[in-house]
């Protein structure tokens, strides 16, 4: 696919590096030529100098053959306008990185009136990403949908849950009553789309898609929520922090936020009033010490300086934490970091950038309505895939009961604003919507696919 | 230095050789003559460049190793070139094929030979095929056939691709690489059809059209093109010989329907005011010699053309002009061709580049605390850019007059051993006096012969390969 990337900074370039490597061809645009040229040596892309935001640059670029375009500098509006330009020089798709938080509360208007396809805050990601990482620190598969509202992962059972050996509509109503859905269940590689009588048996690999504390009320029933986290220490108190308290708070863990500007700290205080908020330095172990570090399950190093946090979280570890994340930009080093056992290393532009590409892998296989991402499971026999309703989509309006899908499919999320809904009978699509869709065997490039073949001609069948 | 990779790419580069021998391997079976020169040739290269390539080698690959590449692989391709030329008979000594090697393949088209028209056909098309080969660079083509290098292959074109800026054509350089020759072989394929509608016998067209597609000047007859005595082959040539001496970038923007852009390009028309200016002037200096306006303008014109392009052919004697006409040659000789094509010479945007800084220089001296920026098709040229291009200039001027200093051991006149140097490092062909359009360079030592090839490579590949080649500090750990 043909992707002009605007901003050649930190995530421009490992974005560019991504997709290099996927085989795209790649014009990055940035009005630094110091950062350009190192780019353009080291990548096998194009370069052009200029604004993002003037359409001459843009057009030089090749946007209007362009399947996709990234705005990845470091000003949001300069990401908006560059993306509306686009479309409007005939981009088929726009990202913008809009990290300021004033916009998060009004992204979707934004999004819908600026023709922004996706918005990507990479401070979000990386505190999602974190997020799923302090909830579930031994889980592999976890991929998560409509920027972290919905989560998949899989999970594999074992004699005496209490899942084994009945069917699912006879699962208790506690489980009933949580937002999630088995998606799908891979039996000695035998991959297939659960209905309600199917029954588990011990050793299959169960998939459920639904909201991420949903899914973790759930392991807890299943008792499979040890070894819990409680109370997590976070250094740092910048946006990451931010995101990061809003998410575990929700999730019910204490928080210690360690930050040196008091006014960030009145900031953080003021928002989550449940959080234990420090001023004072982070990297000085007694300040750690006196605030009984070794008492917390989970401790993340998230100050400004990749040294700092390496360091602190080598003290961390050493005081027998368990669970240590660090955040670190520079991703060349993580073979060394690794060697010093620190496991956990989050890199934000690495974090956004991956989220973008696991975007551009979904336009591939998409055509008309806009595939938002695809992720392939149990072991490549079934595909999640999250769309946007467009006003091309079929059957808008019509409950489910109506409908037929195609055998092999199934819908198992609906985003509508900021609701999830795991669809009943009587659910419905409408525009805007997002939808997270489970198919074996592929052959879903576009959210129409989904009907059985007698529905693609046309009206509902009532 | 990752000597090991740079020695595998080399190895990469002489497969591909050895099968681009295979070309006039045919031409000679065709015409029945011995195949042996091409036989034995094919077998060493293949043999050296599947014994390279199968080096071990890490995969580090920087800057550094990618001029240290784009030199030796030049050099290795000089002296694989001479193989069948040397197992022929034709040439008296192992340094005279060389020469003759290196003059094809970076298209100079300067000769030692006296009477070509009495070599076997297979060896004069292997001749003309290494303009072909080394106007766009062998480089490009391995990079385009060669995808999988492994490597940063745009450090290899980069180098081998002349002009002061690189750019690609789309983010891919494989798809670039790709791209330059289909519009390259497009236009050979234009000129050869032209040439032989205009009475060319096939293999004649076939010769010519490589020569101007590279703009390298070997010709498969003594007079060179003046042995036709034609007018339509002439005006084909001329036209052809500008074409290919124009930005290949240009032809792309033309493709993908960006007619605007393409002839807004600053050095586009620079070039052509150059071409059109030269023309005229030469048209009247020499009305003297020729007497008619037509004719005066037909000589001026295609010769013109010739220099210009630094391809070299012939269908005058410059060196019969007045003074001043031929003073005009070998300013064309400096300024050579536009970034981008297959020309040779200092390049028509240097010369553009130069003569802004120059002018804003005067600028700044009447108005000393003045701010003014240098620019080119309306785009701002970086004070960097400016500054490697004086260095640029420099070293093109310092390496022609080195040149000449050893050339003139020789002995010969100071016209004779400038203009060998000159017309050597701008990749043209013909010098002034006796290795003037009906001259060679068969009287040159040994030695000068040496230097000779060595400054066409360094011409052709803008100097500072070779100068990193060269440099110790490459070389150290």
């Amino acid at each position: 696919m043909d992707i002009v990337i605007v901003g050649s900074g930190k995530v421009g370039f490992s974005l560019a590096e991504q997709l290099v490597k996927e085989e795209h061809n790649v014009t990055v645009v940035d009005n630094n030529e110091e950062a350009l040229r190192r780019a353009g040596d080291q990548l096998d892309i194009m370069t052009v100098r200029g604004n993002g935001v003037s359409a001459s640059a843009l057009r030089e670029a090749g946007v209007s053959r362009a399947g996709l375009l990234v705005a990845a500098t470091n000003s949001d509006e300069v990401n908006m306008v560059c993306c509306l330009t686009a479309k409007d020089l005939g981009a088929k798709h726009t990202i913008a990185r809009i990290r300021n938080p004033e916009y998060t509360s009004t992204i979707a208007e934004l999004r819908r009136s600026l023709k922004i396809d996706m918005a990507i805050n990479p401070e979000n990601s990386t505190a999602v990403e974190i997020s799923r990482l302090l909830r579930f620190p031994a889980a592999a598969n976890i991929e998560t949908f409509c920027r972290g509202r919905v989560e998949l992962m899989g999970f594999r059972l074992q004699e005496g849950d209490f899942l084994v050996d009945s069917p699912l509509y006879a699962l208790p109503d506690r489980v009933k009553k949580l937002s999630l859905l088995f998606c799908a269940v891979d039996r000695g590689g035998e991959v297939s789309i659960p209905n309600g009588s199917f029954v588990p048996k011990a050793g299959d690999k169960l998939y459920m898609v639904g909201r991420p504390d949903s899914l973790d009320q759930f392991f807890r029933q299943l008792g499979r929520y040890a070894p819990k986290v409680k109370q997590a220490f976070l250094v740092g108190g910048g946006k990451i922090s931010m995101y990061l308290a809003a998410i575990l708070d929700r999730m019910g863990i204490r928080l210690k936020i360690i930050e040196q500007s008091e006014e960030r700290c009145r900031l953080i205080s003021e928002k989550f009033p449940r959080v234990t908020v420090i001023c004072g330095d982070g990297t000085d172990s007694e300040l750690l010490e006196s605030e009984n570090l070794a008492a917390s399950d989970a401790f993340v190093a998230l100050t400004d300086r990749d040294e700092d946090n390496l360091i602190i979280s080598l003290y961390a570890m050493q005081q027998g934490l368990s669970k240590v994340i660090t955040k670190c930009n520079r991703e060349n080093y993580a073979g060394i970091v690794r060697s010093l056992g620190l496991d956990s290393v989050i890199s934000p532009k690495f974090v956004t950038a991956s989220n973008i590409v696991h975007v551009v892998r979904g336009l591939q296989n998409s055509q008309g309505s806009v595939m938002n991402s695809l992720h392939r499971i149990a072991g490549g026999g079934a595909e999640a895939m999250e769309f946007t309703v467009g006003p091309g989509t079929r059957h808008l309006g019509v409950p489910l009961k109506d409908l037929k899908l195609r055998p092999g499919v199934l819908l198992a999320v609906i985003v509508r604003g900021n609701d999830i809904i795991i669809p009943e009978g009587s659910s419905f699509l409408q525009e805007t919507d997002r939808v997270i869709i489970i198919a074996r065997g592929g052959g879903v490039l576009d959210l129409n696919d989904i009907y059985a073949s007698e529905f693609t001609a046309g009206g509902a069948m009532k | 230095m990752n000597i090991k990779l740079v020695l595998k790419l080399v190895g990469r580069v002489l497969l591909l050789e050895a099968a681009a021998l295979a070309i006039p391997l045919t031409v000679a079976l065709l015409y029945r003559e011995d195949p042996l020169p091409f036989l034995l040739a094919i077998a060493i290269v293949a043999a050296v460049g599947a014994a390279l390539s199968a080096l071990p080698a890490k995969s580090q690959f920087f800057t550094r190793e990618g001029f240290t590449a784009v030199a030796l692989i030049w050099i290795f391709t000089g002296l694989v070139g001479a193989l069948p030329f040397l197992f022929s008979g034709w040439f008296a000594t192992p340094m005279d094929a060389i020469f003759e090697s290196c003059s094809g393949f970076t298209t100079t088209g300067s000769t030692i030979l006296t009477d070509i028209e009495a070599l076997p056909k297979g060896i004069l098309f292997w001749r003309a095929f290494t303009h072909w080969l080394g106007g766009m660079g062998v480089l490009v083509l391995a990079t385009a056939i060669l995808p999988k290098l492994g490597i940063r292959s745009h450090y290899l074109t980069q180098a081998e691709t002349p002009g002061p800026v690189f750019s690609k054509l789309v983010p891919k350089q494989s798809q670039t690489s790709k791209i330059l020759y289909e519009m390259y072989f497009a236009l050979t394929s234009a000129e050869v059809v032209c040439l032989k509608l205009a009475g060319m016998p096939l293999y004649d067209a076939l010769i010519h059209s490589f020569s101007t597609a590279g703009t390298g000047g070997f010709s498969n007859r003594n007079a060179s093109v003046g042995a036709y005595d034609s007018v339509a082959v002439d005006v084909i040539i001329t036209v052809f010989m500008l074409l290919f001496s124009i930005n290949f970038a240009v032809y792309f923007l033309i493709l993908t329907k960006k007619w605007r852009e393409a002839l807004a390009s600053d050095e586009l028309r620079f070039f052509l005011s150059v071409v059109a200016g030269a023309t005229a002037v030469l048209t009247l200096t020499n009305l003297g010699v020729y007497g008619h306006l037509g004719t005066s303008l037909r000589y001026a014109a295609f010769q013109v053309a010739s220099i210009i392009s630094t391809t070299g052919f012939g269908t005058a004697d410059f060196v019969l002009w007045p003074q001043f006409s031929q003073l005009i040659i070998i300013l064309l000789m400096f300024c050579g061709a536009s970034a981008g094509s297959t020309g040779g010479g200092m390049k028509c945007s240097r010369v553009l580049l130069l003569l802004r800084g120059i002018r804003r220089e005067v600028h700044h001296i009447t108005h000393p605390r003045s701010v003014k920026v240098v620019k080119l098709d309306g785009k701002l040229v970086s004070e960097g850019t400016l500054h490697s291009l004086l260095v640029f200039v420099g070293a093109y001027m310092a390496t022609i007059f080195t040149a000449a200093l050893i050339v003139s051991l020789d002995g010969q006149s100071f016209a004779v051993s400038f203009s060998a140097a000159l017309t050597c490092v701008s990749n043209v062909g013909p010098g002034l006096e006796a290795i003037g359009p009906s001259g060679n360079f068969a009287a040159f030592s040994g030695l000068t012969k040496g230097v000779l090839s060595l400054c066409m490579i360094v011409g052709r590949l803008e100097i500072f390969p070779i100068l990193v080649l060269f440099s110790p500090s490459t070389w150290k750990r």
